[in-house]
């Protein structure tokens, strides 16, 4: 027993103690003393989902309901003269109720649960009110008695009042134990991140459905007592007004804390007994309470008590949770507990996958060797994160197969793969946040404990886990920082935890996506040279875009390229192929160079951006980013993947937070972009992905691309200019958005955009998943505005890009390295490589 | 025609209209679903309010003006509703949502108690609308005929204005894309306004037009609100004519069983939801929207 949960266990019990006195002074009685006890403990029992699981339930009233008339139901026809039997009776029946409703239940998640929950509830109360012969219908069912127990008899108040408190303390700890058990951290990871705790291999729906049946039944142990209590079970307890007050017992008393419930019990059966006697509409007051800490304190009492601690006892600065991280000089010994992948290697054979019409994997064969570092390269849309998520069981494949160890993984669950030895990291950080760095690690590795179901135990007990939990942190090079929130870290250090999580369920093969990016030069070394340790004991697979570290670390390289796998060996191999290269920088063909005419560019400026520094979340892509577009220039964006190009076209709309930094537009300075004002500045978006309205005709969107952007000065484009561009959509224009094909669509984006005031136009990958005639018709579309529209574009097909082009800027790791012309990058392939390739 | 053809006709016609009367409040429902993603548990609070208005007022002035006031009164509520508190919520953590839509209706439904009392109140048919209409054997009561009439002529506004005006396309493209419909420089913030006082105005309508057949009590509104959500979500969310059919069908099968086996025609609607979300959470017509899951 850890001091801590003694200490509480004993202010609970003298709570107990204490409540009756307090209470019968305050002029109340045994039975409201009764009844906070009960309600307290159905609070606790509810918070189980609530606060803990992270599950609203709202018809958990059905469930004290249910245990009431249980006891009822058993006492008067089976057992007259008992009321444990009947109590234990109703709480197996309350038990295995739960285990068959929440089977049904739980296979929905989110609003479609607890509406679930509502529609039980409903269907609860509707059966007790209108199955009369059974629960008595609207009279309720009477003539329950308390009998006795042990020889004592429970119609004497105190003693009663004793029983209750026995059993509600002796369910407290329960609930106490459970809340520090390796089971309760699962839970606890499974509100904040449901998917993540999936991927390290817990299986989340078993979890969900022990806190769903011990809720259920706690409420319901709470529910059967309430009827001796009362002597009477009405449908009142299942009505959706109670569920309501359960609700707001929880919520006002703390979802976040242990004793919140508690607090929020004692709170309500106060409020209600003591207003009740100035006005019989204590219950409206009640509302408004429950309505104004939703609002204003939705940690409840236990939120505010914490804030005021707080006060008076200043915590310790957790500000710099990076500064006390102790940086060791040499990467620690490769944990012991993370086993050797020896002769697992994992097959892939022609796998493939499809969305909608379009192969974004296609028979695609691969062999991740163990140990070795292998790299998985190419550009946008190659397929590779795709890949990545057929790998790791994200998606099934439509066909071919996955081996690894002997064993079929393809279409396996994500669990079942972790299990299996094979574990992931995210692109974007996908952490507890909620929770603490050692938290965050040690569920991790957890996932391995094999007393990771225990309820009883503490989680601090877990001997291995704890020392295993240890080494990683070591291995990871974080100590100093584990009792941080993960939500404090800098990005790079959420970085550090995402991989720790993979790492830490001892895999034999580590699926890193992207583990690089978005971070500083310093950080990206030693997370490199940390992949290189790894690699050399287990197989690594991963996805990656930094090229030059990529063939400093990497044993084994394949290069994707729409799907496919085009090359696959090692190093100085891949970089010295010309068809990679090419499908990296173009090949220069002349076809396209010698449609180039010098445009008319203007001197004045339609565009200024200065010292911009843009964010993505936490990570910071662009760093000190400042150029010019004179009107009617073409400017390309260019850069390796993660450079921050589509990252500096969102910012210019607003889509991407600025941190700091200025855009000039339209004679106006702007620091903090807004989507709507940006684009009534004249800013016109044409995203990637088209992201035309389905539902909607070409009409409607051209409409909608019109509405709010009439433009002062206008420069806003007519139907009949807009269709001398795009003629093929004047005959379409009331076919719906999602029927055209990926050209037309692409014209109806841009459209859309000229459509309104445009003073800038920004395309995003205009060229993307396009049919080589579909493309030779957006280029040439795009050709005719040229010297019109002033034009910013970012595009990985770098021959047409910079055909279309006046000027060039390349983005490397956030910030410019080459300005100028685009003709030279155009017609030397060398200077291209030079400022585009290793 | 047989009497018992013309019978079954009734109660066809009956289930027709509690199909109707389901349809102006889940319709409403639905749209701020789709586009708020807030589950507006106080919906059938707001039906009530729009039953206790038409009685108030029209106990002080006539029933045409009442008729007027009651719904307007309820959707101006809707707007200052959203416009106050739901906008709070839309990017927090769902959960408080919807507690605080729950925690609303509560408080709603205790002031009406508070303020009208907790038995039900009457409220007649007005005079010019009694008795009944008749075509051949088939006889229906006018005034019913006559609400189906204006749900009817609701839906058909609701349709028109979803469909065939710029607010309609404004309130379909923000379901399906906010960020991309903001880039376009249009402004969500009013339009949410806009939805939410049309749905709820919705739902005062039906409290309005239904409060001499139902009677009007402070619990009326949970008694429609699941049945709301069942017509929703059968359904289908984004989905206007997935609502439609779905009420229909929920208020002939309710209609139906209330007649056959009266105890069971609760417990029917309720069984049908369990199994829709089972089965088929986007429900007949409706979109995946994972952002609810």
């Amino acid at each position: 027993m850890a001091r801590r949960e003694l200490q509480i266990l004993a202010a609970l019990a003298a709570g107990l103690v204490v409540l009756p006195a307090v209470l019968l002074w305050g002029g109340l009685t045994y039975t409201t003393a009764v009844e906070c006890v009960l309600l307290a403990m159905a609070g606790l029992g509810l918070n189980v989902l609530l606060g803990q699981t992270g599950l609203v339930s709202f018809g958990h009233g059905a469930w004290f309901g249910i245990g009431a008339y249980a006891v009822g139901i058993f006492q008067l026809r089976y057992f007259p003269d008992s009321a444990v039997v009947p109590l234990l009776l109703a709480l197996a029946f309350v038990i295995a109720g739960a285990v068959l409703i929440g089977a049904l239940v739980l296979r929905r998640r989110g609003v479609y649960f607890s509406l679930l929950t509502l529609a039980f509830s409903a269907l609860c109360f509707t059966v007790a009110f209108r199955w009369t012969a059974l629960t008595g219908g609207e009279n309720g069912m009477g003539g329950i008695e308390r009998r006795s127990v042990l020889g004592l008899s429970l119609d004497d108040s105190l003693n009663f009042y004793a029983g209750v408190a026995l059993v509600g303390f002796v369910v407290a700890a329960f609930l106490l134990r459970l809340a520090g058990s390796p089971f309760g951290q699962v839970l606890a990871a499974i509100r904040e991140n449901e998917t993540r705790a999936r991927f390290l291999g817990y299986p989340v729906r078993r979890y969900k459905l022990l806190a769903f049946v011990i809720s259920a039944g706690v409420t319901g142990l709470a529910g059967g007592l309430s009827v001796l209590n009362h002597r009477i079970a009405s449908a009142e307890s299942l009505s959706v007004v109670f569920s309501g007050e359960l609700l707001a017992i929880v919520l006002i008393g703390g979802m976040r804390s242990y004793a919140g419930p508690i607090f929020g019990a004692l709170f309500f059966v106060l409020f209600r007994e003591y207003l009740s006697m100035y006005t019989e509409n204590w219950l409206l007051y009640f509302g408004l309470v429950f309505v104004g800490f939703i609002l204003f304190t939705p940690q409840g009492l236990a939120g505010i008590g914490r804030r005021l601690w707080r006060l008076a006892v200043p915590e310790r600065e957790r500000a710099a949770a990076m500064a006390q991280r102790t940086v060791p000089a040499e990467p620690a010994p490769f944990p012991d507990f993370l086993q050797d992948g020896e002769g697992s290697a994992l097959e892939c054979a022609g796998v493939g996958k499809r969305f909608g019409g379009i192969a974004a994997v296609d028979e695609v064969s691969l062999r991740v060797a163990a140990p070795g570092v292998h790299v998985l390269i190419g550009p946008n849309g190659a397929g590779k994160t795709s890949l990545f998520n057929l790998l790791s069981g994200m998606f099934a494949p439509d066909h071919g197969s996955v081996r690894f160890g002997g064993r079929e993984l393809a279409g396996a669950s994500p669990s079942t793969v972790c299990t299996a030895g094979v574990a992931r990291s995210f692109q974007i950080t996908n952490l507890f946040k909620g929770l603490t760095v050692y938290d965050n690690l040690r569920l991790a590795v957890m996932a391995r404990d094999p007393h990771r179901y225990s309820l009883l135990r503490r989680v601090d007990t877990l001997g291995q886990t704890a020392a295993r939990t240890g080494e990683l942190i070591r291995y990871l090079g974080v100590q100093g920082m584990e009792q941080a929130g993960a939500e404090d870290l800098s990005y790079g250090g959420q970085r550090l935890v995402d991989m720790g999580l993979a790492i830490g369920t001892a895999p034999r093969l580590l699926l890193l996506d992207e583990p690089l990016a978005g971070l500083a030069a310093a950080e990206r070394d030693r997370i490199g040279k940390l992949i290189r340790h790894i690699g050399d004991h287990i197989g690594v697979l991963l996805v990656e875009h930094d090229v030059d570290r990529v063939f400093a670390i990497g044993d084994r390289i394949t290069v994707m390229n729409q799907g496919r796998v085009l090359l696959e060996g090692g190093a100085d191999e891949v970089r010295g192929d010309a068809r990679v290269r090419e499908i990296y920088i173009g090949s220069g063909s002349q076809a396209l160079a010698s449609r180039v005419h010098p445009a008319q560019v203007s001197q004045e400026l339609a565009l200024r951006v200065s010292g911009i520094e843009a964010y993505y979340g936490k990570s910071h892509i662009l760093s000190g980013i400042g150029f010019g577009a004179h009107r009617g220039e073409v400017v390309a964006v260019l850069g390796r993947n993660g450079a921050g190009k589509s990252t500096l076209l969102k910012s210019l709309i607003g889509l991407a937070r600025l941190g700091a930094g200025e855009i000039e537009i339209a004679g106006q300075r702007v620091r903090v972009p807004v989507p709507e004002a940006m684009a009534r500045l004249g800013i016109a978006f044409v995203p990637q992905g088209r992201r035309l309205f389905p539902g909607l005709t070409v009409r409607d969107n051209l409409m909608l691309g019109r509405l709010r952007r009439r433009g002062r000065n206008g420069e806003a484009w007519s139907d009949e200019r807009i269709f001398e561009v795009f003629p093929r959509l004047r005959e379409r224009q009331d076919v719906n958005a999602e029927l055209l094909s990926g050209g037309e669509q692409q014209m109806v984006a841009i459209a859309r955009a000229l459509a309104g005031h445009v003073r800038v136009l920004l395309l995003d990958e205009p060229f993307e998943g396009l049919s080589p005639a579909m493309t030779e018709e957006v280029f040439n579309a795009i050709l005719r505005l040229k010297g019109q529209v002033t034009i910013l574009i970012v595009d990985h097909n770098l021959d047409l890009t910079l055909a279309l082009s006046d000027t060039a800027v390349v983005l490397d790791r956030g910030r410019i390295s080459h300005h100028g012309p685009a003709l030279p990058l155009l017609q030397d392939l060398a200077l291209r490589r030079e400022k585009l390739w290793v | 025609m047989g009497s018992e053809f013309v019978f079954v006709l009734e109660q066809v016609a009956n289930g027709l209209l509690l199909g109707f009367y389901y349809l102006l409040i889940a319709l409403g429902l639905s749209i701020i679903f789709s586009l708020g993603g807030i589950v507006n548990l106080a919906h059938g609070a707001m039906y009530a309010v729009g039953a206790y208005l038409m009685v108030f007022v029209a106990q002080h002035a006539s029933y045409g003006v009442a008729f007027v006031a009651s719904p307007l009164i309820v959707a101006l509520l809707g707007m200052a509703i959203e416009r106050l508190f739901l906008r709070r919520f839309y990017r927090a953590d769902p959960a408080l949502g919807l507690l605080f839509t729950f925690g609303l209706a509560m408080v709603v439904e205790q002031g009406l108690r508070m303020t009208f009392g907790a038995s039900p109140l009457q409220f007649a048919i007005p005079d010019f609308a009694r008795g009944m209409l008749s075509a051949g054997d088939f006889m229906y009561p006018t005034y019913r005929a006559g609400v189906l009439g204006v749900a009817l002529a609701a839906l058909a506004a609701t349709w028109w204005l979803l469909h065939r005006t710029p607010f309609g396309k404004v309130v379909r493209a923000g379901i399906n894309d906010p960020d991309m419909v903001r880039a376009l420089g249009i402004s969500l913030a009013p339009v949410l306004t806009a939805v939410c006082g049309i749905g709820i105005g919705l739902a005062g309508l039906a409290g309005a037009l239904l409060a001499p057949i139902t009677g009007v009590h402070p619990a009326m509104g949970q008694e429609i609100l699941t049945a709301a959500f069942v017509v929703v979500v059968i359904g289908g969310l984004g989905s206007f004519w997935g609502v439609v059919v779905a009420a229909m069908l929920v208020g002939v099968i309710r209609g139906l069983t209330a007649y056959f086996y009266p105890p069971a025609s609760e417990a029917s609607l309720y069984l049908l939801m369990l199994i829709i979300l089972l089965v088929r959470p986007r429900g007949l017509m409706g979109e995946r929207m994972e952002r609810l899951e």
